[in-house]
């Protein structure tokens, strides 16, 4: 531990050294700078898409304040002619919205459609009563889809949720008001008293338990979308919906979040990696590697003081964002480590600076589409725990979540990051440090420097386990890729890149025992193939069970673990990794690719009668 | 003449041995692909309207109370299949047994507040498809009531098509891909520079019979190729994905002044600095700073790509050209200073 701190103080030393005298005026001035343009550009509403549409608009027509629109006076004559000779994509004729039939005209009338009916909303509920402006309010409820018969618990029936009120009474003019308890104070607010001038000679109205809901709603509209508003499921349980105020929520807080917090810390990872680079580059990491301390306390040394940096930012962002700042500590800590270790892995396998930020510039986009994509389903799947950024969301909404979606989300992030320690500080020589070779010999040093030469039935095992989370995110990235092929093809390349990934991951250790000739006979081959099936299969269907135990009553939990539906592709997996890996031995590493395509062949003739056999 | 151009040849040829292009190339392919993905798939959550455009997904709702209601055909017109049920139980049944996705009370009368109660499945996913899918119909019934109890409401028959892809797709992806290899361009120019700062060879090449204006302006050149390509790249593939961009030729220009005002503002920072470390934060926050101010330009670069390549008739070559003035200024800065900078001790 001391030797830790020891090497942690020497970073910091060496940190602060770079920004001494002028260069520290230029750097504090210039992060001033950015913090004060980012708050500037926060106060102002971001729009992007400034001035995308040109709108004319006739003397009696309403007025345009959305920013999106470029907005013309035009008299009707010279109005339809501009529309017609398309200098403007739509013409608002006093009460009538014209448009062409192009593609562009219609994107703008569109926009404008939603920008006049808000417009019509806020002039509605100020000339009408609540009651008449939104007349229609929906009371959402649940109910399980099985029969009642399955479950011994007692469950709400249709009927009782319609309750009493079968007979179709329809309103708020009975005197009978839907839930009594905290409703009616409100309803008596002002929007009540406006009402007194309407000519309607029906009796008194008693208020509705829904207006409040409707106040409420409409506040939410006038007051604008801003970020702290963290709402963003579609829909809470048991909602009073109101058609016209029903806005589909935005992705904007979880970006925003993801926004505050891993740019920071991006930052600081950079600066981590820069260190760890220069002194690579200098040397000064291997006098630092013939001193009496070990590996693990260099690499920890010099990664404690970024991650004391990291924290401090995530206090700060989340004090800053009035969020809890233990649960913002326990979110955000893993995604920290995360992101870390993916960096201390570039600054490890690379030597220059090029390559360096080429990796760390697909570090950041593969982290933030991973951290993002699936936070944007909040509220809308329980797929969305993979990604911590949704339990973030829910910590500002001020909700609660339960210690299964925390460790659901953060557990990878946690193991990732052991892992490159460990991977770490099993290539942490000087010959690996400091060669220059291409990217795959790096990689495949790596996995043979990981192995535990002793324990090589373990380690195989052990490295097929690991190597699941890398395929489940390459195969996840290509389906992305492949939708930019037209259909039949896309699947296609998709089933070939799979495969493919699969026969690499579970064949590369094997294959780097070959390279170096720990391996010879060919019943070693054999045995460790199997086993490696063995690790690939049993990874594959626990991260299938693990994902699919979050979206719960799935039936598909019993299919994973039926027998008949194991056997089979093991044998698959078994026979094809066998097949890369006795290739590989009879024809040399050099051929390796011809092996791993010989398998994928197999792999691939499996799939499709597997493909057949359902159909 | 001759030693830039091979020293330009020396700089495109270790950044294609380093395969780094290959990867920047990947790299916006994957945002590339990913937004068309995030464009069909979640931003149909955000934006209702255009699920019906996407999908063909049928949801069937079961109608209790009111069967007569306008609501049922406003329903139909959308391709909702539509089952009365006369007794409450019965409904319930086909609910349960999953032949209806949903149940509607609808209660009798049009005059005053209407209550209706919508029983949805308790699962996730489909309960947003069924909400997406009827958001419409019922927006359009609360119009009908809103008539029927004499609020008068104007532009309610506007139609127009659901624009939030397009808007995304115009004003944000086009834009990233746009000015994203300008980034990558001034991130190479820090490094390369850094690189022979830092390893003295910079020095070295000095002291040959090349200025440092030759060295120097030839590695600014060399990215500004490799911005060059990558637009290229991005303009075709769009094109494959159908997806025209009108003025491509003043978009081009654009990114390109851009990406050489970048570039050189990039070498005068690395020149300052001396080391990577420094100067890459320096740069990539000075970029965050210039890319916010230029927010309150109008139009800003980012609307600017935008407008031109929905082929806006109110910006055109002007807008594009005023941003020379920095480029020459920048460029300016950088063959006047260079020397001075590196000769400054860090």
């Amino acid at each position: 531990m001391n030797n830790v701190l020891i090497i942690s103080k020497r970073e910091v030393t060496r940190l602060r050294s770079r920004f001494t005298g002028r260069s520290r005026i230029v750097v504090t001035g210039v992060v001033a700078v950015a913090i004060t343009i980012s708050f500037l550009v926060y106060q102002q509403d971001l729009v992007l898409s400034k001035s995308l549409y040109t709108v004319g608009v006739s003397s009696d027509g309403p007025s345009i304040t959305d920013q999106r629109f470029n907005v013309l006076t035009l008299d009707s004559k010279s109005g339809y002619k501009k529309l017609y000779q398309k200098s403007i994509d739509v013409y608002i004729d006093g009460k009538d919205v014209v448009s062409r039939g192009d593609q562009r005209s219609q994107y703008a009338t569109g926009a404008l459609k939603q920008y006049l009916a808000k417009q019509e909303l806020a002039r509605i509920s100020d000339e009408y009563d609540i009651d008449k402006a939104f007349p229609l309010r929906i009371e959402v409820r649940h109910l399980k889809t099985e029969k009642p018969s399955l479950n011994a618990q007692p469950r709400v029936s249709l009927s009782d949720i319609l309750g009493t009120r079968e007979t179709p009474v329809s309103q708020s003019a009975s005197s009978e008001p839907l839930a009594p308890t905290f409703d009616e104070p409100a309803a008596q607010e002002p929007n009540d008293t406006a009402g007194t001038e309407s000519p309607q000679e029906t009796p008194p109205r008693v208020a509705s338990a829904t207006d409040a809901a409707v106040r409420q709603q409409l506040e939410k509209l006038e007051s604008g979308i801003r970020l702290p508003e963290f709402k963003a499921e579609f829909i809470a349980d048991e909602e009073i919906i109101v058609p016209s105020l029903m806005n589909p929520p935005t992705p904007l807080a979880q970006v925003m979040i993801a926004f505050f917090y891993i740019v920071p810390l991006f930052f600081v990872s950079v600066f981590f990696t820069s260190s760890f680079m220069e002194e690579k580059t200098n040397r000064k990491l291997i006098i630092l590697m013939s001193a009496p301390v070990t590996p693990l306390q260099i690499i920890l040394g010099k990664m404690l003081p970024y991650l004391a940096y990291s924290i401090i930012c995530i206090i700060g962002i989340t004090l800053l964002l009035r969020g809890n700042v233990l649960l913002g500590l326990a979110i955000f800590i893993p995604v920290m480590l995360f992101i870390i270790s993916i960096y201390l892995m570039v600054a490890l396998l690379y030597r220059t600076f090029k390559d360096q930020t080429f990796f760390s510039v697909l570090a950041v986009w593969v982290i933030t589409a991973y951290l993002v994509a699936p936070a944007m389903f909040s509220g809308v799947s329980d797929l969305s725990y993979i990604s911590p950024l949704t339990l973030a969301v829910q910590m500002f909404r001020g909700e609660s979540f339960g210690l299964t979606e925390y460790f659901l989300s953060t557990t990878p992030m946690y193991l990732i990051f052991l892992l490159a320690l460990f991977v770490g500080t099993r290539i942490f020589n000087e010959e690996y440090l400091m060669g220059f070779r291409p990217l795959h010999t790096k990689l495949a040093e790596a996995v043979y420097l990981a192995m535990n030469k002793n324990h090589l039935s373990m380690s195989i095992l052990l490295l097929s386990l690991f190597v699941i989370p890398i395929v489940f995110m390459v195969q996840l990235a290509s389906i992305v890729m492949a939708s930019n092929l037209p259909m039949p093809l896309s699947l296609w390349a998709l089933l070939a890149v799979s495969v493919i990934v699969e026969e690499m991951a579970k064949s590369a250790g094997i294959a780097v025992l070959l390279k170096n000739n720990v391996i010879k006979s060919r019943r070693r081959i054999v045995a460790l193939s199997f086993i490696s099936a063995l690790g690939f299969l049993v990874g594959e269907k626990l991260l299938l069970y693990l994902a699919l135990s979050v979206v719960s009553e799935s039936m598909f939990t019993d299919a994973i673990f039926s027998a008949g539906l194991l056997i089979a592709p093991l044998t698959m997996h078994f026979v094809a990794t066998c097949a890369v890996c006795l290739l590989t031995s009879r024809l040399g590493i050099r051929l390796y690719p011809v092996a791993i395509v010989a398998g994928a062949v197999i792999h691939t003739l499996y799939n499709l009668y597997i493909i057949g056999v359902l159909l | 003449m001759r030693a830039f151009f091979i020293l330009t040849k020396r700089e495109l040829k270790s950044i294609k041995k380093e395969k780094t292009i290959m990867l920047a190339i990947l790299i916006q392919f994957f945002i590339a692909s990913f937004s068309s993905v995030i464009l069909i798939g979640i931003m149909s959550f955000y934006d209702p309207a255009s699920i019906g455009e996407n999908t063909r997904v049928t949801i069937k709702v079961g109608i209790v109370g009111d069967t007569t209601s306008k609501m049922l055909d406003l329903l139909e017109d959308r391709n909702v299949k539509v089952t009365p049920f006369a007794d409450v139980d019965k409904a319930e049944e086909a609910f349960r047994s999953g032949r209806v996705d949903t149940v509607m009370f609808i209660p009798d009368g049009e005059q005053g507040v209407s209550e209706m109660k919508l029983i949805l499945p308790e699962a996730d996913t489909s309960k947003t498809l069924i909400l997406m899918v009827l958001n419409d119909p019922l927006k359009k019934y609360e119009n009908h009531l809103r008539a029927a109890n004499g609020v008068q409401l104007y532009y309610d028959r506007v139609e127009g098509k659901p624009y939030t892809n397009y808007e995304f797709l115009y004003s944000v992806i086009i834009p990233i891909l746009m000015l994203f290899p300008a980034f990558i361009a001034g991130s190479i120019v820090v490094d390369t520079m850094s690189e022979e700062i830092e390893n003295k060879t910079l020095d070295t090449l000095w002291s040959a019979p090349v200025s440092l204006n030759a060295v120097f302006s030839s590695k600014v050149f060399a990215a500004i190729v490799t911005a060059i390509m990558q637009c290229l790249l991005w303009t075709i593939l769009l094109r494959f994905n159908s997806f025209a961009i009108q003025n491509l030729g003043l978009v081009l220009l654009f990114s390109i002044i851009i990406a050489a005002a970048i570039a050189f503002a990039a070498a005068l920072i690395a020149l300052y600095f001396k080391d990577r470390e420094r100067a890459q934060f320096v740069f990539s926050t000075a970029l965050l700073i210039t890319a916010g101010l230029s927010y309150f330009l109008d139009p800003s670069p980012f609307s600017l790509i935008a407008r031109l390549s929905v082929g806006d008739l109110y910006v055109g070559a002007t807008d594009v050209l005023l941003y020379i003035v920095p480029l020459i200024l920048l460029a300016t800065a950088s063959f006047t200073f260079s020397g001075r900078l590196l000769a400054a001790k860090s």
